[in-house]
């Protein structure tokens, strides 16, 4: 199918680079999200790859092809909007073969393909419906399969779970999901949601004002975050203030905290005696009764969310933390704890650039 | 307020609104030689006798010819400059909008003197009807133009990037996709335009060729010198042809748009 490959790609409003230079090489068939808070360039980068909006500068290419030049009618690309933007004078069938009667395809395979995706997105019954007879769900599922009969190039999500209501949007992050592996389609989807983010994707490109701050896998995105931005905008994250004892190789480094002595890992190197931030997830802490070794604190705040209870720890030390549990474990507002954290929960975060 | 008041308010309303249309009615099936009101005895003799009359009939004819020409230009000029407004006008967007509803911000009269100035300025006169329909075409355009930039305002840009990513051109996207979702702007734009194309008396009045004459001049022409029931059928007749046009475009265009 399609590789796509984005390089350098710029785009300018005026005098506000909107997109800055942003260069992502996707693999055929993987699944990438682009994730970043509100007007950081998701939605224009996505519209270039359509072809919505011309790039400023730079280069996107399908399978080594330069497609810049090529109006977003000639693309072959299948969109999905946050709005669903079905056209509301067609039946779902009708909807569905738009795009089939653009590319001339003949009645009978029509019909087939029309079969075959409604489907796939389980909405067998209802290709006669109007899109206002359907849920929001629904109207979801016929969007997404209206992109995909076409059989495009490439799948373009754009925020398409925003306005479904909690439960639903999980349901339907696993349902894109399984449904993308299935077809094997090269997949870009935007969202803010990191959770989403996370769930679904290959890779995870993460965008700031414009700029790319870090592209990896989310398990690398999560655990080797590039920066404190990158890091806090992925998950709730403690930053614990430690200083360099030595190098220790491998890409590890000795960093003395108020957790003792550990042997950090880390990206950037730094000389010995650097005063340096670690980030410490919430759920890598161990809690356990007072005096049992570890930093000593106390707990200031307890909040119960079913699958897991927050805690807010008080360091003697100074330190507030923000620790993460599963709710076997009984401690109390009040109470006096140790506080354990692993050399692995920590990571040594490289300056924001 | 009371509902009893409320219903008795809204009667009068409509009482006020309608008592002249039923008066009219009412008067035309006079079977006296006089336009009284209530009637001396029923009879449709005054209808009989329109329809053989043959000035009446040939303004009937007229009006509703240049009614339709009307409406169809203006329909399409009206929808063209509320496509360019919505769309593309950009920072004129003000200006476009003052100018297109102009014909009906100035007083009629003063754009039927100008425009008769201007048809004898560049030398086609009132011999011909295309100074008229000009004058008509002028006058419509307004009401076309608001009621289609008004469906097109809610015309959501991201159906036609669905269509593009579709693989649809230009052409396609305004026939299947934008057209029909704006239809109920346009037909009632349209509505407007040839209702009160047939309704309009001062721009005729001025730009009308000797010896041709549409269906309101005709009576006004006719009401000068005689006073029968018979003004009261023609008007009649040009209210139900009204109601006509109105409900035939309903059925068969469909002002409703589909079910949404
Ligand atoms: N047509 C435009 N003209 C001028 N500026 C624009 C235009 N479109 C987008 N921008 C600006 O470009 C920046 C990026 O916008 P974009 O829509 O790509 O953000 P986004 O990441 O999709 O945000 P959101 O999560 O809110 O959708 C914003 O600062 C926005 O104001
Ligand atoms: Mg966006």
């Amino acid at each position: 199918m399609t590789e796509v490959s984005i390089e350098r790609l710029t785009k300018t409003f005026g005098s506000a680079r909107a997109v800055d230079c942003i260069s992502i090489r996707i693999a055929d068939g993987e699944f990438i999200s682009l994730l970043g808070p509100s007007g950081c360039g998701k939605t224009t980068t996505l519209k270039m790859i359509a072809g919505f909006e011309e790039a400023s500068e730079g280069a996107i290419r399908f399978d080594g092809k330069d497609v810049v030049n090529v109006p977003a009618e000639k693309r072959d690309i299948g969109m999905v909007f946050q709005n669903y933007a079905l056209f509301p004078h067609m039946t779902v069938d009708q909807n569905l073969a738009f795009g089939l009667e653009m590319r001339k395809i003949a009645k009978p395979e029509m019909r087939e393909r029309i079969a075959k995706v409604l489907d796939m997105v389980q909405l067998g019954g209802y290709s006669d419906r109007y899109p206002n007879q359907l849920s929001g769900g629904q109207q979801q599922r016929v969007a997404l399969a209206r992109a995909l009969v076409i059989e495009p190039k490439i799948l373009l999500l754009d925020e398409p779970l925003a306005n479904l209501d909690a439960k639903l949007r999980e349901e339907m992050r696993v349902f894109i999901r399984d449904l993308q592996r299935r077809v094997g389609i090269t997949t870009v989807y935007v969202t803010h949601d990191q959770a989403e983010a996370m769930t679904m994707s290959d890779r995870v490109v993460v965008m700031f004002g414009g700029r790319i701050a870090q592209i990896g896998a989310p398990s690398d995105i999560y655990e080797r975050p590039e920066n404190l931005e990158v890091a806090q905008f992925v998950g709730q994250v403690n930053l614990v203030k430690g200083t360099i004892t030595a190098a220790a190789g491998a890409g590890k480094s000795r960093v003395a905290s108020v957790f003792g002595e550990v042997a950090v890992d880390s990206r950037t190197d730094h000389a010995p005696g650097a005063t340096v931030t670690l980030s410490l997830r919430p759920e890598a802490i161990e809690l356990k009764a007072a005096g049992q070794g570890g930093a000593q604190g106390k707990v200031t705040a307890r909040y119960y969310s079913g699958s897991i209870i927050d805690y807010r720890i008080a360091l003697d030390s100074g330190e507030t933390l923000h620790v993460q549990t599963f709710p076997n474990i009984r401690i109390a507002e009040g109470d006096r704890v140790s506080v354990h954290a692993p050399a692995d929960g920590f990571w040594l975060l490289g300056a924001a650039k | 307020m009371k509902r009893p008041v409320f219903t008795l308010y809204c009667l009068l309303v409509y009482a006020f609104l309608l008592a002249p249309i039923l008066v009219v009615v009412g008067a035309s099936f006079n079977a006296g030689n006089f336009l009284t009101f209530p009637p001396q005895g029923l009879s449709p003799r005054w209808y009989v006798t329109f329809f053989h009359n043959d000035v009446f009939m040939r303004a009937i004819r007229t009006s509703l010819w240049v009614a339709a020409v009307a409406t169809v230009i203006s329909g399409t000029i009206g929808t063209m400059a509320a496509l360019y407004y919505v769309q593309h006008a950009g920072r004129w967007k003000e200006a476009v909008r003052i100018a297109m509803l102009a014909p009906l911000l100035l007083p009629e009269v003063l754009t039927a003197i100008a425009l008769l100035f201007f048809v004898y300025a560049i030398g086609i006169g009132t011999t011909t009807m295309i100074g008229m329909i000009a004058g008509h075409v002028l006058i419509t355009l307004p009401f076309v133009f608001i009621n289609v930039s008004a469906s097109l305002e809610s015309f959501d840009p991201s159906w036609d990037m669905a269509a593009r990513s579709l693989g649809a051109d230009r052409l396609t996207r305004f026939r299947r996709i934008m057209l029909p979702l704006i239809k109920p702007g346009v037909i009632g734009g349209a509505l407007f335009a040839f209702i009160i194309s047939f309704d309009t008396f001062t721009i005729s009045f001025m730009l009308k060729g000797i010896g041709t004459s549409t269906l309101p001049i005709q009576l006004f022409d006719y009401l000068r010198t005689n006073f029968t029931p018979e003004a009261a059928a023609v008007s009649t007749v040009s209210i139900v042809l009204t109601l006509v046009v109105v409900i035939v475009s309903e059925k068969v265009l469909g002002l409703r748009i589909h079910r949404f």
